[in-house]
C-alpha cells in the first residue's frame, strides 16, 4: 500500500479469553488457564441482542454478533458499508452437532438449524441482515491467513472508495473436536501447563484459544480513531529464517522505516518449540533492539489470533502504554508511535502488520 | 487501477467431464451428469440422485498423477488439483510463473467428506491408522494449501467461503489483487466434493429434488447436488502484453452485494441479484443492452429462480438477453459453481454457442421471460454475465468478455 490512501481503525469490539470487552481496563486483571483451552469471557449478551434472536443463535454466533455490535457502537455508526469476516474452522460445534445426528440417526430427521448455522459465512450474513447492509460481503477461511486476507480486502475496498466504513472481523471457537484433531496434528500440547508458562515450555504444540474481534476500518480519521494501519503483507511458508528476515526488511523499507523506528513489535510466537523457530531467530537478529510484546499466553492459539494482536497493537497506540502481562524484555519508549505485528500460524502462515499512531 | 485482467488458461472437472474437452462435448450433446450415487456411500444413494463424478478417489489420484507417498488428499483436494493442473497447462505457465502466482480457492465443506467418514475414529486418540492423514480436514483452508504446495504456488494464498457464491468471489478477489498491482497473476476457482454432510444438509432444508432439476420451470422442485472444480488463470494486461501471451477471454467486471433479506432465502424481488449484476456492469463499464448471455445461478429451487428471474427482468426490462442455467448438467456444485460456470461462459464465447437450460418446459406465472431451451450455435457472444448467489444473502456476478 504505497498509495496515498490512509486507513484508520475507528472502532473495535473484541471478546477473548481475557476481559477485553468494554475497553475501560487494558489487561489489568489476567485470566489464567490450566487445561490447555482458553475459552472466551463473554459479556451479558442481552445488552446487545434481543431475546428472541438470542435464543436462536449458537454460542459462537452470539459472540461474533456481539463483538460486531460492540465495534459499531465504539465507532458510533449504525451500519457499515461492507462486511468481511475471517475464520479458521468456522462454527465447528454446529457442524459437529449436525454430523453426530447424521451418523447416529442414519441420515434421517436432521435439524436444519445446525446445518444453516454451520456455514462459514453465517455470521457475515447475519450482520448484514441485522444492519440491513446490502453492500460488499465476503468471508475468508484460509487458516492462518484468513484474517489477513480479510484485512487486505478491506484496505482494497477503501482504496477503491475511501468514504466507507468496512467492518472486518474474526471468529474462531475452541471446539472440542478440533482439540482432538489438533492433538493428532501436534497443534496443541499434550501435557497440561499453566497458560502463563506457555513460553517456558520446550515442547511441540500450543494452547487452544478462541475469540472474535471486529474492527471498523475507514478512509478518514474520527474522534473514535484508535490508530492507522500503515501496511500489511503475508508470507507463505518461508523456507528459512534468512528469507523471512529479508522479506521483513523489504517490507519496512517499502514503508520508509528501519527496525530502529519500531517502538514495539508484537511477536506471534505460540510456545511451540518447532513452529516458533523463525520468529525466535528474528528476535535475535533483525528485531534484536526492538522492545517486544507477546500475546498467545493470553489469547491461546487459533487461526485468526492475529486479530487479537491487532487489538493489542491498536490499544498500545491509543492508550500509550504496554501492559505488564504482555511485556517481554527491554524497556519501552515513552512515546509509542509505531507497532509492528509479526505473526505465524503453524510455521506456514506468516504476516506483517504495521500500525501507526 | 485501470489495469485490465485477462484469462489466459483454465481447467475443469465435473460430472460431465474430467477436462475442458469432455465438458464441452457434454454441453454440446446435452449429456447430463445426473444419476444414482455410486461412489459416495450414503443411504440416499438411490433416493437423492446427484451429479457425481464416477471416478473413485484412487482413479482421481491417478488423474492427478499423485505418487503413493503423497497422502492427505481429500476428494475436494483431488478435484481441485486436477482442475488446477489443467489450468496451469492451458496457460502454459513456467515453474517460476506458477511459483510467483497467487491462489484463491473456494470451498464450502473442504474435506468434510473424509472427516465424516472417519469421524469416530479420529475422535478416539487411541485409534491409529491411515485415516489420520485426514485429521485436519475439517479445516476449509486445508485444501487450498495442499494443492498450492503440490503445484508449487508460493506467493499469496487465500480461501473464500461464501456458500454458493464462493468461487465467483475468489475470481473477483483475484482480479482485484491484479488491479491493485499486488500480484501479476492469480489462479482462482473452487473445489467441492459431494459428501453426506451436504446432501443431508440440503435435504434437511427440503430443497433437494429427487428428480432431475428443472431451473426456471413452473414445476421446479429443488436442486440436485453436484461435485467438481474449476480454476481460471488471471493475468494482468501488462504481463500479457509483455510476454506475448494469448488471452482466452477477459474478466471485465464483477459485483458483490448482500441481499440482507433472510439467512437462507433470497428476496422475492431479487434485490441482491440486481445489485450484484448492476455492479458487474458498472465496473465493466457497459450498459445492460451490451450483455449477450447470462449464465444464471438457476438452482431450480422455488426461491432462487423466482428471485433471480425477477432480478433479471427488472434490470433488463424489455431487452432481456439470452439466459440459461447449466445446473441440470452438473448439479449445484456449491462453492465450485461460480468458477465452473465461468468456464462454461468462456466455452460459450469461444464456440459461439449458448448452452441449453435442460428440462425447461413451462414458464412460472410470475415471470414473462424464458431461458434458452435448445443448444444455439453460430451465436456470437461478446459479453456474458455469470451469476452466483448463496446462503447468508451473498450475491455475486461476474462479467466475462470474449478475447
Amino acid at each position: 500500500m504505497v498509495g496515498q490512501q490512509k486507513y484508520y481503525i475507528n472502532g473495535i469490539g473484541i471478546i477473548s479469553p481475557q476481559r477485553t470487552f468494554g475497553h475501560a481496563e487494558f489487561l489489568t486483571h489476567i485470566n489464567v488457564y490450566d487445561k490447555n483451552v482458553l475459552n472466551a469471557v463473554t459479556p451479558d449478551f442481552k445488552a446487545f441482542i434481543n431475546p428472541v434472536q438470542l435464543r436462536r443463535l449458537s454460542r459462537m454466533l452470539r459472540i461474533g454478533m456481539t463483538a460486531s455490535i460492540m465495534c459499531l457502537r465504539d465507532a458510533r455508526i449504525q451500519a457499515p458499508d461492507g462486511i468481511i469476516t475471517a475464520t479458521g474452522y468456522g462454527f465447528l460445534e454446529e457442524t459437529e452437532k449436525f454430523l453426530r445426528e447424521m451418523l447416529d440417526r442414519g441420515e434421517k430427521q436432521l435439524t436444519p438449524t445446525f446445518f444453516m448455522q454451520g456455514t462459514y459465512n453465517a455470521l457475515a450474513g447475519l450482520i448484514a441482515l441485522s444492519t440491513k447492509c446490502t453492500g460488499y460481503n465476503n468471508t475468508y477461511v484460509s487458516k492462518g491467513f484468513a484474517f489477513e486476507n480479510a484485512l487486505d480486502d478491506a484496505l482494497m475496498q477503501l482504496e477503491e472508495k475511501p468514504d466507507q466504513n468496512i467492518l472486518v472481523g474474526s471468529y474462531d471457537e475452541a471446539a472440542a473436536v478440533q482439540h482432538v484433531s489438533g492433538l493428532r496434528e501436534k497443534h496443541y500440547k499434550s501435557e497440561h501447563i499453566n497458560s502463563l508458562d506457555l513460553f517456558k515450555t520446550q515442547t511441540r504444540g500450543s494452547l487452544q484459544g478462541e475469540g472474535s474481534a471486529f474492527f471498523d476500518i475507514s478512509g478518514s480519521e474520527t474522534t473514535s480513531t484508535w490508530c492507522r494501519i500503515q501496511d500489511l503483507e503475508i508470507v507463505y511458508a518461508p523456507t528459512h529464517d534468512i528469507k523471512l528476515a529479508s522479506l521483513l526488511s523489504a517490507f519496512l523499507e517499502k514503508n520508509n522505516i528501519t527496525p530502529r523506528d519500531v517502538d514495539v513489535w508484537v511477536n506471534g510466537v505460540s510456545g511451540d518449540v518447532l513452529n516458533d523457530s523463525l520468529l525466535s531467530s528474528l528476535k535475535n537478529s533483525l528485531l534484536q533492539q526492538v522492545p517486544e510484546v507477546r500475546f498467545k499466553h493470553l489469547s491461546g492459539e487459533y487461526c485468526t489470533a492475529s486479530s487479537f494482536a491487532l487489538w493489542l497493537g491498536a490499544s498500545i497506540l491509543k492508550k500509550q502504554m504496554v501492559p505488564e502481562a504482555v511485556a517481554f524484555g527491554s524497556p519501552f519508549p515513552e512515546h509509542l508511535n509505531t507497532v509492528l505485528i509479526v505473526n505465524q500460524y503453524m510455521n506456514k502462515n506468516y504476516s506483517f502488520i504495521l500500525l501507526k499512531k | 487501477m485501470s489495469q485490465r485482467v485477462f484469462i489466459t488458461g483454465y481447467g475443469i472437472i465435473t460430472s460431465i467431464g474430467t477436462n475442458r474437452t469432455e465438458n464441452l462435448k457434454s454441453l454440446i450433446d446435452g449429456t447430463s451428469g445426473f444419476g444414482e450415487l455410486e461412489v459416495l456411500d450414503t443411504v440416499h444413494r438411490k433416493s437423492l440422485p446427484s451429479c457425481e463424478i464416477k471416478h473413485d478417489d484412487r482413479q482421481l489420484r491417478d488423474l492427478a498423477g499423485l505418487k503413493k507417498n503423497e497422502t492427505g488428499f481429500t476428494r475436494t483436494s483431488l478435484l481441485g488439483l486436477i482442475a488446477l493442473q489443467e489450468a496451469i497447462r492451458s496457460a502454459g505457465l513456467s515453474k517460476e510463473e506458477v511459483n510467483t502466482s497467487g491462489l484463491l480457492s473456494a470451498t464450502t465443506t473442504g474435506g468434510i467428506r473424509e472427516f465424516e467418514k472417519y469421524f469416530y475414529d479420529l475422535l478416539d486418540l487411541q485409534q491409529q491408522g491411515s485415516f489420520i492423514q485426514f485429521s485436519d480436514t475439517a479445516n476449509p483452508g486445508e485444501h487450498g494449501e495442499r494443492i498450492a504446495d503440490h503445484a508449487g504456488i508460493g506467493n499469496y494464498i487465500g480461501t473464500i467461503s461464501t456458500a454458493c457464491s464462493s468461487s465467483a468471489n475468489a475470481i473477483m478477489q483475484g482480479a482485484r489483487l491484479i488491479r491493485h498491482r499486488k500480484l501479476d497473476r492469480v489462479i482462482c476457482g473452487g473445489a467441492e466434493a459431494l459428501s453426506k454432510f451436504t446432501i443431508n444438509g440440503f435435504n434437511s432444508l427440503m430443497i433437494v429434488d429427487p428428480g432431475h432439476c428443472r431451473p426456471f420451470d413452473v414445476s421446479r422442485a429443488g436442486l440436485n447436488l453436484g461435485e467438481g472444480a474449476a480454476y481460471l488463470v488471471l493475468e494482468s494486461e501488462e504481463v500479457v502484453a509483455r510476454d506475448g501471451k494469448t488471452a482466452l477471454g477477459e474478466l471485465k467486471g464483477y459485483g458483490n452485494a448482500n441481499d440482507a433479506f433472510h439467512q437462507t432465502a433470497s428476496s422475492p424481488e431479487g434485490t441482491g441479484a440486481i445489485r450484484a449484476m448492476q455492479l458487474a456492469l458498472e465496473s465493466g463499464k457497459i450498459t445492460p443492452d451490451a450483455v449477450d448471455y447470462i449464465n444464471a445461478h438457476g438452482t431450480a429451487t422455488e426461491n432462487n429462480d423466482l428471485s433471480e428471474g425477477m432480478g433479471i427482468q427488472t434490470l433488463f426490462h424489455e431487452r432481456v438477453p439470452l439466459f440459461s442455467s447449466t445446473k441440470p448438467f452438473t448439479g449445484h456444485t456449491l462453492a465450485a459453481a461460480g468458477s465452473i460456470e465461468a468456464v462454461f461462459s468462456l466455452l460459450a464465447m469461444e464456440n459461439q454457442m449458448v448452452w441449453p437450460n435442460l428440462n425447461f418446459n413451462n414458464r412460472m406465472p410470475e415471470l414473462s421471460i424464458s431461458p434458452v431451451r435448445k443448444l444455439l450455435v453460430n451465436t456470437p457472444l461478446k459479453n456474458v454475465l455469470s451469476n452466483s448467489f448463496g446462503f447468508g444473502g451473498n450475491t455475486s456476478s461476474l462479467l466475462l468478455a470474449s478475447a
